[in-house]
């Protein structure tokens, strides 16, 4: 059990936190649909905008005359990349600077050179038509292992290479060469390592790149207004760019006073952080019109990377016994369009299952390859780095030796403490215990299981650390006032229900119930319990769970202060408060206690009084801060503190080609369950996402023209609810996090890339790439 | 101030069932029986009815196509809405009636999000045109809502947090709407095909059917 200082000591018993079915507080919000995103928002005399897109995937726009465009009935405005207004947006995101709207596109449907402003949609479109564009067809980039040749067409001439967000490789990698930058990561003595294992296996995967497809379209409206408060000139508002509120203000030069958004329901937005064109550019084009404009994309225009594709090949090196004694990981990763992010590509290779084993001899070699596929923006929900390397690399010794990959994983896991540490780690030593039992655990090697249908069984099995980031730091109040703790937030209303959990928190803390605190949703306050994973959970609520503490000794000082000296009512005709109990008992505030919504006598609890007649002044409390280092962070992998297991089961029908998965079962270390029902759900989703890019989803393209073949729902596939297995979950508290109340988190670590792939090679024999169609199962068996 | 009033007044921050089914109440009883203007939607002039527009449009837009009026009948409402021919029900719904319930996603009926129920049958509103809706009976998440009746149901939603990030919630809720309408005691397997053609990117899929199956036991046994 972790340790924690001051009021984040541990508690034992809990009422609240950990509690399931606790409806969200805007819950009923959503599910009537009273809930406006910021695609639902409709005003009067509202315009509409939208960006001309290329239908080329590499493209300049060398000219373009706006005039016929212009003389259309109903538009209102048209902005091209070279306006001063546009020319003087600036941007962010990863790489080096570029101009926020360019006349080069560097994918299909990409944002290029013109918007135009009209008063419906389908003028707009009218418009784009009429645009007489003078195109530059450039040669464009949609495999990466022909980007990667030496006679492939250079798509970035002058852009410099890929920078990565962990500076990985720095000065020993080799410079950019047409296409490809280099990122080589080298710990340890690699050929040592092979020298002194017994057997070395070879082999090679692809990680899937998937989308980010986030529910509601991304788009956004804005208008300005005369506003009474903030003088001068008007005020901005925005709905649609939840959480990116002050970014908003910056972009327009306006201070975060002026500048308004009421909605805060963010959407499916999991790790996709990146802001589109079309919740940026409202606000400029509402001052130019002086109307509300909206620019919404369509669906075909959100299907940006939540992971980009990679082909990795792996030469491991092992002993007899099946510890792991050399790593070499050379991989060809798709660096996508400029802006990416460098989650897919060299950012992830700072950390990963490699660490978390004992072996020290790893080389990590990257190539990076330009291509015009398409955007990722910063992502963790997808297989984050190399784990499902590492999962293989256990599996493949495992049928090597014929031992169960268990015991594999057991032998190559290092300790708590670091990569010398020769003890077991507790977590995961009881996610093990538990994982056998729910999943009825007995290897077979591949290929030698059928069932009574005739198909094929297989199994696999993988660990992850339950990482908590801590980069984030919180600023927390909470406000006594009238007799009710409010905890006033930003939110966003998100789907990990963060704010839900820290008001869990405050009334655990507080001797009240959750339904007792108000959640008062406000785009002005400061509080957001967002953070890098589960770090919007657990470390906001470790920060919370202070600001509640602080509160409380407040309270009980004001309760003593009020029992001897009773304030006098603030309304004219209010009776007097009736004596305290507590008056003349001399008293300090650590003689008494919150419980139950009274204040009452620590040593005797039966003499209480209700919070509300206790208190009645109003009473506020602020902390700013974050708990103790991650060891995620500290260690970035080295530390092993929470872990989790995943277990997969399928069945493979050898005349089909069809792959089912019989069950996914999870066990899972989160330290302390802070919000049952959601930590429930979050299980579900990583695991549906994982069977999703290893069954069903898939980018495809022309490669002759670099058009994307599939953005649409029908031909892109995501798992519907018959689709899906049944997900097993148990999970364990072993309170080693060193979040609230010794939390960690599940976070995106038990996505994955590979779980069903490996479950298949188990049944049959034979890899199949992700996702594993049943055309891929057959040829892969040879029947097709 | 009784904790029981404390609870009440933490209560009223919060958008509880009964302030949703106000809400919804009212944005049923608001529903505009005629059009609230007569824009014209090519350059925005302001027309008296749509007689004027008409006008209008042979005056200024001679090749463009009128907008209509259609008569729909929403969440038990008559409304006449002025379109143009070419807009979907699900965009008439969030653009003229102000319901936005019927999310849009995927814009090929493909997704569910955008699920009303229409003469009793879930339909998709993103690929229906208004204009083949008249006379038809349209019920939308808001209505529902408004419905006492379905206050366990959408209770269990809540409880079971049959949402993540909501935005696919009210297609889900319309389309369990529509199954208990025909069939008050549907097994688990029941929920899951009527759900089929709804998705959820948060993954909340086993959710749906036990929020379903608690609720119809507890409308079984009368209500709360």
């Amino acid at each position: 059990m972790a340790d924690l200082a001051g009021v984040n000591g541990q508690r034992e018993h809990f009422r609240v936190v950990g509690k399931p079915n606790l409806p969200g507080r805007l819950s009923y919000a959503l599910a009537t649909g009273i809930a406006k995103f910021g695609i639902d928002y409709v005003l009067p005399n509202m315009l509409h905008a939208k960006f001309l897109r290329s239908p080329y995937a590499h493209a300049k726009v060398v000219s373009v005359d706006t005039t016929k465009a212009r003389a259309l009935p109903g538009v209102v405005d048209i902005l091209t990349w070279e306006d001063e207004d546009i020319v003087k947006l600036s941007t962010g995101g990863f790489g080096p600077p570029k101009p926020w709207l360019d006349n080069v596109a560097h994918e299909e449907g990409a944002e290029v050179a013109v918007i135009v402003v009209a008063e419906s949609e389908e003028i707009c479109e009218e418009a784009l038509r009429l645009l007489d564009v003078e195109w530059e067809v450039l040669p464009h980039i949609v495999d990466i292992l022909e980007g990667r040749k030496p006679d492939a067409p250079v798509i970035r001439e002058g852009i410099p290479e890929v920078p990565s967000m962990f500076a990985m490789g720095g000065k020993d990698n080799p410079p950019k060469q047409g296409n490809v930058s280099y990122s080589y990561v080298i710990d340890g003595d690699i050929e040592a390592g092979f020298k002194e294992a017994d057997h070395v296996i070879e082999y090679d995967l692809t990680i899937p790149a998937f989308a980010s497809h986030m529910p509601n379209p991304p788009g956004s409206v804005a208008w300005w207004e005369d506003d009474p408060y903030h003088a001068p000139g008007k005020t901005l508002h925005i709905e649609g760019a939840v959480q990116r509120r002050e970014q908003i203000a910056a972009l327009y030069g306006m201070p975060p006073e002026k500048t308004v958004q009421k909605g805060l329901f963010q959407g499916g937005k999991y790790c996709d952080w990146g802001m589109r064109r079309s919740q940026e550019i409202t606000p400029l084009l509402a001052k130019r019109t002086g109307r509300p404009v909206r620019c919404v994309n369509t669906r075909a225009q959100t299907y940006d990377f939540l992971m980009k594709q990679r082909y990795m090949y792996l030469k491991v090196g092992f002993k007899d016994n099946g510890l792991i004694t050399a790593i070499d990981d050379f991989s060809i990763a798709d660096g996508g369009v400029p802006g990416s992010s460098t989650f897919g590509t060299s950012g992830d290779q700072s950390y990963g299952p490699y660490y978390t084993m004992r072996c020290k001899n790893i080389r990590q070699r990257m190539e990076i390859v330009d291509s015009n596929r398409g955007m990722m923006y910063v992502s963790g929900q997808h297989c984050p780095f190399n784990w499902d390397a590492g999962t293989m690399a256990i599996y493949l010794i495992a049928e090597k030796l014929g031992k169960d990959p268990i015991e594999i994983a057991k032998i190559n896991l290092h300790g708590p403490t670091s990569q010398d540490d020769p003890n077991p780690v507790p977590s995961f030593e009881a996610c093990l215990e538990e994982g056998k039992k729910l999943m009825n655990w007995n290897w077979h090697p591949a290929g030698t299981k059928k069932l009574p249908d005739g198909r094929m069984h297989g199994a696999s099995f993988r660990y992850q650390i339950c990482p908590r980031h801590a980069f984030s730091g919180y600023d927390c109040k909470l406000e006594y006032r009238n007799g009710v703790v409010h905890l006033p937030t930003q939110g966003p209303v998100t789907g990990m229900f963060a704010v839900e959990a820290n008001a869990m928190v405050v009334a655990e803390e507080l001797g009240l119930e959750y339904e007792d605190i108000s959640i008062d949703f406000d785009y002005r306050e400061k509080f957001t319990p967002v953070g890098g994973g589960s770090d919007g959970t657990t470390a906001s609520a470790w920060a919370m769970k202070e600001c509640a503490n602080i509160l409380k000794q407040r309270l009980l000082e004001a309760a003593i202060e009020e029992a001897e000296n009773p304030p006098r009512p603030s309304a004219m005709f209010a009776m007097p408060k009736p004596p305290s109990p507590f008056k003349g008992m001399n008293l300090k505030p650590e003689d008494l206690d919150l419980m139950d919504g009274k204040v009452v006598l620590k040593a005797d609890p039966s003499i209480g009084v209700p919070l509300a007649d206790a208190v009645s002044k109003n009473i506020f409390a602020t902390y700013s801060g974050r708990p103790p280092d991650a060891l995620w962070s500290l260690g970035m992998g080295r530390m092993l503190d929470t872990m989790n297991t995943a277990y997969c089961e399928v069945a493979v029908d050898t005349e089909t080609g069809e792959v089912e998965i019989l069950r996914f079962g999870v066990v899972a270390d989160p330290g302390k369950i802070m919000r049952l029902t959601s930590l429930e759900s979050q299980i579900d989703q990583v695991m549906y996402f994982s069977q999703g890019c290893q069954l069903l989803e898939d980018f495809v393209y022309d490669k002759k023209t670099g058009v994307k073949l599939h953005n649409n729902m029908i031909d892109y596939k995501k798992p519907g609810i018959l689709d899906v297995p049944r997900v097993d979950r148990k999970f364990l508290e072993t309170r080693a996090g060193n979040a609230a109340y010794g939390a960690n988190g599940i976070s995106h670590s038990l996505a994955n890339t590979h779980l069903v792939i490996i479950a298949i090679h188990n049944a049959i024999g034979v890899w199949v790439d992700p996702p594993a169609t049943p055309d891929k199962v057959l040829k892969a068996l040879g029947k097709a | 101030m009784s904790r029981g009033d404390q609870v009440k007044q933490g209560g009223n921050m919060t958008l509880t069932h009964e302030a949703a089914q106000a809400i919804s109440a009212d944005k049923v009883a608001s529903l505009p029986a005629t059009p609230a203007q007569y824009r014209c939607p090519i350059c925005g002039k302001i027309c008296v009815n749509h007689e004027d527009l008409k006008f209008h449009y042979a005056n200024e837009h001679p090749d463009a196509i009128v907008p209509i009026i259609v008569k729909l009948n929403v969440n038990g409402k008559d409304c006449e809405v002025l379109i143009e021919p070419h807009w979907t029900l699900q965009r008439t719904l969030q653009f003229q009636l102000g319901l936005t319930g019927a999310k849009q996603m995927c814009d090929s009926g493909a997704c569910g999000s955008c699920t009303v129920i229409m003469d009793g049958r879930a339909v998709l509103s993103c690929t229906i045109l208004a204009a083949e809706c008249e006379g038809k009976v349209i019920e939308t998440v808001e209505g529902i809502a408004a419905n006492p009746k379905w206050k366990t149901l959408i209770d269990s939603y809540c409880r079971w947090d049959a949402m993540q990030c909501g935005y696919c919630t009210p297609g889900f809720l319309v389309t369990a709407k529509a199954l208990l309408d025909k069939n008050p005691n549907p097994t688990e397997e029941e929920c899951r095909e009527a759900l089929a053609g709804n998705i959820c990117i948060c993954g909340t899929y086993p959710r749906h059917s036990q929020a379903i199956l608690e609720a119809t036991m507890k409308m079984a046994e009368g209500g709360e």
